[in-house]
């Protein structure tokens, strides 16, 4: 096991703090697929952002619910 | 021709001209349902009496001269993930258990003012969630996966159940059933079509888009579902791509990375076969360098986990138990994701936004494969590639289809043939941002050179 990888514990304890209790035969499972999510994600850390901005549009005075580009 | 059979563009001639009435049309589809949905289970609820109901209001318009809408009289299944008033939107789901819909959602408020008549809500994969729809079965093989998350609506439009459906798109799920089982499949650009009052799986992907028998049929929904209304002086007058087949001046890309990579050998020759009609009907191939693809995944990835675990998170922690397995999974599993993770997949996203809009200067469509894979069995959870690497069925369906999600780009898939063992093959059109008009241009090019598709067999 690296030192990134979520034991059952760590799993719950996470959860917990992110505000969904998990039930105790959740654990393990849990960590397992966080696990796989993050080391998919974790590429991410490779690419140099610079000054760019995430993409997540907020346009002052939209109040409906549609898309945005 | 029985009337069921008819695509939405010959059902729209045929209603305008009095040769069919929506009645008899209605009454065709509804009485399909009865014959084949036992077998394809594509359907949640059909709502049979509505429908005959809107079937004669839009038969008394008829009567009097009066045509809303190409539309007018015309079948349609949505996604049961989508609003409409006074209905269940169960999402698939136990978890919306005895749920009704106040209003109705922007799309079908914009189907009905345009004369469409709902037969029925269909199967969507859990809350979108997954790229098989296991309660629905392919239209060309019982045994075989509907794909998804829209597998209802593909397999009624295939199966003729309904004239045409639509879906939603998060990473594929317009065109991966689509494809596979032999119809067309739109994602419209991000933010063309109205979101409000659909079910939300990923803000940052979602999508909703018309599944239809051809391109013609898709180029006629679009513009109700974008609200152009048929008789705005300011509107087009056709929405039909233009008849001629000739591509001459436009440039297609065709990907020498990526699109291409671990793709079954059927699909590949199929869509390369397409790819050299296209250029026999007088387009200039180019090749392109897609940008960005070791982050696509991870993108995909780090938008979508997080943000539909944000919007089950009450029902999560109230009723986690009435989630299939699948989904529930994912969803607790999302919520160990951090903030940091989050940000760089929304930074990603712009960059590759960026790289996409470099690339798509030097050509006006992309071609490629819609799906890597065809239909697989019911159960089957992984494919091996030839270079040996295992892959699972879900990743490899969503492989091809995410980047048009993260960028936005508007993505078109149509059938160009069928695998050895006769499951249909998709090709997949990409166009830039509002370039809908060109991807049905071409498409519609290429099917003029095809003969009609039939209908899925459906037994």
């Amino acid at each position: 096991m690296s030192a990134t990888e979520l034991t059952p514990p760590e799993a719950a304890r996470w959860a917990a703090r992110a505000g969904l209790p998990l039930a105790g035969d959740r654990h393990g499972q849990v960590a397992v697929i966080a696990d796989h999510i993050h080391s998919v994600v974790s590429v991410l850390r490779e690419l140099d952002f610079g000054d760019t901005p995430p993409a997540i549009a907020y346009r002052m005075g939209e109040e409906n619910h549609d898309a945005a580009v | 021709m029985r009337p069921y059979e008819l695509s939405l563009a010959a059902a729209a001639d045929a209603i305008r001209a009095r040769r069919v009435s929506p009645v008899e049309l209605v009454d065709s589809v509804l009485d399909r349902i009865e014959q084949v949905e036992p077998h394809l289970r594509a359907y949640v609820t059909v709502t049979a009496e509505r429908a005959r109901r809107s079937a004669r209001e839009a038969e008394r318009e008829a009567a009097a001269g009066r045509f809303r809408s190409p539309l007018h009289g015309i079948p349609v299944g949505l996604k049961d993930l989508i609003d409409v008033a006074g209905t269940a939107t169960t999402a698939s789901s136990r978890v919306r258990a005895g749920h009704r819909a106040e209003t109705d959602s922007a799309v079908a408020a914009r189907l009905t003012a345009a004369g469409a008549v709902l037969v029925g809500k269909t199967h969507t994969h859990e809350f979108a969630y997954g790229l098989t729809t296991p309660q629905t079965h392919n239209a060309w093989d019982r045994d075989r996966v509907a794909g998804g998350s829209s597998g209802g609506s593909a397999v009624a439009v295939a199966a003729g159940t309904a004239t045409f459906a639509l879906g939603t798109d998060t990473g594929g799920s317009i065109r991966v059933p689509a494809a596979l089982n032999g119809v067309v499949g739109l994602k419209p650009t991000y933010g063309l079509v109205p979101r409000h009052g659909v079910t939300s799986l990923s803000w940052s992907l979602d999508h909703v888009g018309p599944i239809t028998r051809t391109v013609e049929d898709a180029a006629l929904v679009l513009p109700v579902l974008t609200g152009h209304a048929p008789g705005d002086p300011a509107g087009l007058p056709n929405h039909r791509p233009p008849s001629e087949g000739d591509l001459s001046g436009l440039r297609i890309g065709v990907p020498r990375n990526y699109y291409f990579d671990r793709v079954g050998p059927d699909v590949e020759a199929a869509v390369r076969r397409a790819i050299d009609r296209l250029e026999a009907l007088g387009a200039r191939l180019v090749e392109v360098e897609i940008p960005m693809t070791r982050y696509i995944q991870a993108i995909q990835w780090g938008l979508m986990v997080p943000e539909a675990t944000a919007y089950h998170e009450k029902a999560l922690r109230d009723t986690a138990g009435l989630y299939a397995a699948d989904v529930r999974i994912l969803l607790e599993a999302g919520a160990l994701m951090t903030a940091g993770d989050y940000l760089r997949a929304q930074r990603a996203r712009t960059l590759m936004r960026q790289a996409w809009a470099r690339m798509l200067q030097e050509v006006d469509v992309i071609a490629a494969p819609a799906v890597p894979a065809t239909a697989v069995r019911a159960g089957e959870d992984s494919l091996t590639w030839p270079d040996g690497t295992v892959e699972s069925v879900s990743d490899a369906y969503v492989r091809l289809s995410a980047p048009a999600n993260i960028t936005g780009v508007p993505s078109l898939s149509l059938p160009v043939g069928r695998d050895r063992q006769g499951m249909p093959i998709g090709m997949q059109l990409l166009g830039r941002p509002f370039g809908e008009a060109s991807l049905l241009r071409v498409g519609h090019a290429y099917e003029r050179t095809e003969p009609a598709r039939e209908l899925a067999p459906a037994v």
